[in-house]
């Protein structure tokens, strides 16, 4: 195992801020090159703010309780992501991409987020685990893809 | 999130600094929101101290630019780093919206 951390964020506002920053001190700790830290601090961001929006209210009722593992590992050539999340069955990879060529008045931002893990990560995955959904990432260090 | 505006040659220039994601977006949409009710019509974003940006900033982008559409007015962003020019790119907002290398620029394409 290389250096990472884990941490359990619940649903609320300003807990992806509290990963956000867990991450940026990790990154600087390690020495990340910027690229790097900024393409996972999206990532993070768009999949920890989705969870938290569709993925605790899919199961109709409150989810106050709801909670997400977030697990961080340095690998000696990628950076691997894991988040874990106790909400009802979503996989954030069903989203639809969106039409990115349309004009200012008609463009839509919906889809956009996981679109853009995609395509900032190297390898994005979705697994239904033990009533959990689990996303894992990893991003090369050597700056390919 | 630390959002400072000044004025240039009749143009709004709002830099922002830090990240622009789903926690500090709203932040950054009221500053806008306060700006363009305070009748600015040619805005500049200074860019140039982001650090990144997701789908939640760019949709306050998105808002902004299609209220500032029109004669004499708009929405200019320059000071792109590598990974906001990335998102742009990937997200098609760099064929949508007025991105500018430098403020020079980004203040004559009026």
């Amino acid at each position: 195992m290389g250096p990472g951390f884990r941490m359990t964020i619940g649903a609320g506002p300003g807990e992806v801020g509290r990963v956000n920053a867990a991450f940026a001190e990790f990154a600087d700790a390690q020495a990340l090159p910027a690229a790097i830290r900024r393409s996972v601090g999206v990532a993070l961001d768009e999949l920890l703010s989705n969870t938290i929006r569709h993925g605790f209210a899919k199961a109709g009722q409150a989810r106050e309780g709801g909670e997400v593992v977030v697990e961080v590992e340095l690998c000696p050539d990628r950076l691997r992501v894991t988040l874990s999340d106790d909400g009802g069955p979503f996989n954030p990879l069903d989203l639809a991409a969106p039409d990115t060529a349309l004009p200012v008045d008609t463009r839509q931002i919906g889809g956009l987020g996981i679109h853009l893990v995609r395509r900032l990560m190297d390898e994005v995955d979705y697994q239904r685990r033990a009533d959990r959904n689990v996303v894992t990432l990893a991003k090369r260090l050597d700056g390919g893809g | 999130m630390d959002i400072t505006t000044r004025t240039a040659n009749g143009v709004t220039i709002v830099a922002f600094a830090g990240n622009l994601d789903s926690n500090t977006s709203p932040t950054a949409q009221q500053a806008l929101d306060g700006i363009l009710a305070g009748g600015a019509t040619r805005v500049a974003l200074d860019f140039t101290a982001l650090d990144y940006i997701s789908s939640a900033g760019l949709r306050v982008m998105l808002g902004t630019a299609k209220r500032l559409k029109g004669a004499g007015s708009g929405l200019h962003l320059f000071g792109l780093n590598e990974t906001v020019r990335e998102v742009f790119d990937i997200s098609g907002f760099s064929q949508i919206l007025a991105v500018f290398a430098a403020e020079a620029e980004a203040l004559k394409g009026f």
